[in-house]
């Protein structure tokens, strides 16, 4: 890590309140510009159906290591001051967060290409697996939507 | 004589999500083989039977991703990942 990075990663199997970790996270930093990031669980699934509950499988051990890896990883390129990554796993209801990427640094630039950078990352490179159930029926998700999607 | 490879630690193989279901195990021990060479990913994932192209899937040795042949060490878990959806 490089100096002075704060990174802070933590997997939830139960739910958590994105503000009130934020709260507690921003207290302690003293950077003047903070990006954060709360993603919830879409009421309904891909295919259109209303979705009962979201599950969401990790591969225990790497699924930390590769979070830690990234944020680090995009904490050094950005040139930022700390970063904080919440991320549930099990089953989640529609509406909870299913994660938090907050990022502090010293202009806002750096602290918003991290965060979004740090977001795309872990979708893609973090070992987690969502499996979607509607009317009794689990459908695991291929994948990701783009980030360009609902534009 | 004892074949040297009965001493060798077995490889750990593990698989999660559609690829678990499909397989029907989560994880299991595929002995080290009596060969000159260490095995592969690759190697492994033919010999297990499973449908579905190596090139589909990702490759995880001791927590880390990785290439279908990068030599195997007795001990290695190796992990089979369908396309990740977190975040």
């Amino acid at each position: 890590m490089g100096p002075g990075i704060s990174v802070q990663v933590q997997l939830s199997p139960g739910p958590f309140d994105p503000y009130a970790l934020l709260a507690s996270w921003s207290a302690g930093q003293a950077a003047a510009a903070e990006c954060h990031f709360v993603g919830r669980v879409r009421p309904f699934t891909a295919a259109n159906q209303q979705l009962d509950a979201l599950e969401l499988e990790h591969y225990p051990g790497m699924a930390e290591r590769q979070l830690h890896q990234l944020a680090t990883g995009q904490a050094q390129h950005h040139g930022v001051k700390a970063v904080l990554v919440h991320h549930r796993v099990g089953v989640i209801a529609p509406g909870a967060a299913i994660v938090l990427v907050a990022v502090a640094a010293d202009r806002r630039g750096p602290a918003q290409r991290c965060c979004q950078g740090l977001l795309e990352a872990l979708k893609h490179d973090a070992p987690f697996w969502k499996r979607e159930w509607s009317a009794g029926v689990g459908t695991w998700v291929k994948g990701n939507t783009p980030l360009g999607e609902g534009h | 004589m004892v074949a040297a490879s009965i001493y060798l630690r077995p490889i750990r193989l593990r698989l999660f999500a559609s690829l678990r279901e499909q397989a029907g195990w989560e994880q299991q021990d595929w002995a080290w083989p009596d060969q000159p060479q260490p095995p592969t990913p690759e190697q492994i994932w033919r010999s297990l039977g499973l449908t579905g192209s190596l090139d589909e899937l990702r490759i995880a040795v001791n927590f880390e991703f990785a290439g279908p042949q990068q030599p195997l060490q007795p001990g290695d878990e190796l992990a089979f990942l369908t396309p990740i959806s977190g975040g």
